[in-house]
């Protein structure tokens, strides 16, 4: 097949699973989509700092912190979740500020590492500050259904606004990846000391990309709460859930892409889901040892994820394509 | 005043233990260059192995040190060969994702066997204590605390005086010029890992007559293995024991005086202090710090 046919594939694909449950009249299919769209937003956010090499495997702080804003606002204060979500993004915003700063002189491993601590800190504080969060048992997002309370009683609205939130930040990371910020992330990927000495400020980069990443990630963490219903410190902060997911996704389908996480997340959360009913109700635990060989095959064989797959098809056209295979590889 | 020294001394004696784990840890890090997200699941396994000899045979913990650390050492060489080595010369972000997997392996196949439950061992000793000037010690903390100690000690005599020991310390230096002067470089990195895992598997062992074993006991002491080993300075042996030391006491007196449940806030604060003002570890030469980007 030749390399138009298999965009076209991509694009018919997308198309069915955008289209799926307004076709099939299924609330499990219509739940699935909106999950995959959630993904696909987390991935795609979690991804923008990878454009500059840098990794976090901690972004579950920043979907906890912008969750729980909005919760303990409309909960415990009777905010709108309208007004919460301006108040997440902004909590999320100052916590990429406070992680990314001093962690910014990190490189590669550590700076992972560091951001792993981070997400485990801002786990422990909610389970300790009872009187904010309830502690353990977390806190409930009254019934009560309405666009005023970001509640309904079909799916279909969530439906919707994971769409658009999904695609709202394929589109920015898209756009910023394009933008003099996406160039000097990619270039301080590939070579931090030649890009300085071009005169990039990397740091600043890294900084500014990191900012973005964090605050969509708080956006879409009030969103999921109130999809959930609910918010607990040990599924918002859970580093399998919402660290390793985005960037399993990512890995799968190819990193430092813009079309690799969303690839990543429309196949791994199916089967991620798939994978939990089926192999968590006959073994607890198995679903992540599948991910677990699942991500060192592709680690060993295929390091650029789908995305450099289907790049070996078609013939070399420079940056119009869906993303660089050498993405990955110049990622250190 | 007596609670000060009491607390002091309970610190330092967990700080051996923590010493040792990141003794093993920055050996692998060290020598084979690869940060090992998987550190702490070997500290579970030792546990496991541990509970299971003497739940089923009756054996003394620290007897079972004699099977269990053969027994790691190849478990180490095997994750070296098969799991390190294919990816050794790839990205750093390949090789976390490598071994945060066989974390994420690791811990849910434990899950899998042995269920999520607490278990922990019974012996005649887990409760004797001594009684020093006022102070009490809990008898099996101070053999860990000692066990530890000439552990770290005849590492360091082993590192310093014997020729394996001293091309391990080559390569730490300038892994190139090791391998061009004849140094095995491949065959020494599955010794370092092997000895690596069973220095943190002898920590395990050190740690089951006090504490439990469940699925995800190792997580946080591969942060504090982290954490020690950069306090103390990357390839510093001697600077990875005063951390170790120093986090013991810094874990006790915080789990003391601030709250127990905010234990890891305080590592995670002295990490973060650290990285600001000394990005080469309070005792380190800072060498090898720049390619690892702690610069």
């Amino acid at each position: 097949m030749s390399a138009n046919r298999w965009q076209l594939l991509g694009f018919i694909l997308l198309a069915a699973v955008v289209a799926a449950p307004v076709l099939v009249d299924s609330k499990f299919i219509l739940h699935m989509v909106t999950l995959i769209f959630f993904y696909v937003a987390m991935t795609s956010a979690w991804n923008i700092p990878v454009f500059g090499g840098k990794m976090s495997l901690g972004h579950a702080a920043f979907f906890g912190i912008g969750g729980y804003t909005g919760a303990i606002l409309y909960v415990k204060f009777g905010v709108s979740p309208w007004i919460g979500l301006v108040a997440g993004v902004a909590m999320s915003l100052l916590g990429g500020v406070i992680m990314t700063l001093p962690l910014l002189r990190l490189r590669g491993p550590f700076f992972t590492l560091a951001s792993i601590a981070f997400a485990e800190v801002l786990r422990m504080i909610a389970i300790d500050w009872r009187s904010l969060t309830n502690g353990s048992v977390g806190l409930n997002i009254p019934f009560k259904p309405g666009w005023a309370n970001l509640t309904f009683q079909s799916g279909l609205p969530f439906y919707f606004i994971s769409l658009i939130l999904a695609a709202a930040v394929v589109f920015v990371s898209y756009r910023l990846r394009h933008s003099a910020l996406g160039f000097h992330l990619r270039a301080s990927a590939s070579n931090d000391e030649a890009a300085q000495a071009l005169g990039v400020d990397t740091r600043r980069a890294h900084f500014i990309g990191l900012l973005w990443s964090s605050g969509l990630t708080g956006l879409i963490g009030v969103f999921y709460v109130f999809f959930i219903y609910v918010v607990e410190p040990n599924t918002m902060f859970s580093i399998p859930l919402f660290s390793l997911q985005p960037a399993l996704n990512g890995i799968i389908g190819g990193i430092g892409t813009i079309w690799g996480p969303v690839i990543g997340a429309v196949i791994m959360t199916p089967l991620g889901e798939y994978l939990r009913f089926y192999l968590g109700t006959i073994q607890q635990g198995l679903n992540f040892v599948v991910y677990g060989v699942v991500l060192i095959v592709t680690v060993n064989f295929i390091p650029g994820g789908i995305v450099s797959l289907l790049a070996r098809l078609k013939p070399s056209k420079g940056s119009n394509g869906p993303g660089s295979p050498s993405g990955a590889k110049e990622v250190r | 005043m007596e609670l000060i020294f009491q607390v002091l001394v309970s610190g330092l004696l967990i700080g051996g233990v923590y010493a040792l784990i990141s003794v093993g840890l920055n050996l692998i890090f060290g020598v084979v260059r690869i940060i090992n997200f998987a550190h702490g699941e070997v500290l579970m396994l030792a546990m496991y192995a541990t509970f299971w000899l003497n739940k089923f045979f009756g054996m003394d913990p620290y007897l079972s040190a004699l099977l269990v650390l053969p027994a790691m050492f190849f478990f180490g060489v095997l994750v070296q060969r098969v799991i390190v080595q294919p990816i050794q010369e790839a990205s750093s972000n390949m090789q976390i994702f490598a071994t945060v997997a066989l974390s994420l392996i690791l811990q849910n196949l434990a899950l899998i066997f042995w269920k999520g439950d607490f278990r922990t061992i019974q012996t005649s000793y887990a409760m004797s204590t001594l009684e020093v000037m006022n102070i009490i010690i809990s008898v099996p903390r101070l053999v860990a605390f000692l066990v530890a100690l000439v552990s770290i000690l005849s590492l360091f005599s082993f590192l310093k005086h014997t020729f394996v020991g001293k091309a391990l310390r080559a390569i730490v230096e300038d892994n190139t010029v090791a391998r061009l002067m004849g140094i095995k470089v491949e065959r020494l990195y599955l010794l370092a890992f092997g000895l690596g895992a069973a220095f943190t598997a002898l920590g395990g062992i050190l740690l089951i007559p006090f504490s439990s074993v469940y699925p995800t006991v190792g997580v946080p002491f591969t942060l504090i293995a982290f954490i020690v080993v950069v306090l103390g300075g990357l390839g510093s042996m001697s600077g990875t024991f005063m951390a170790g030391l120093f986090i013991g006491v810094v874990e006790t007196f915080g789990g003391t005086y601030v709250s127990p449940a905010l234990k890891e806030a305080l590592y995670f604060g002295i990490f973060i202090l650290v990285l600001l003002v000394r990005p080469q570890g309070l005792f380190g030469k800072g060498k090898g710090t720049e390619e690892i980007g702690l610069k």
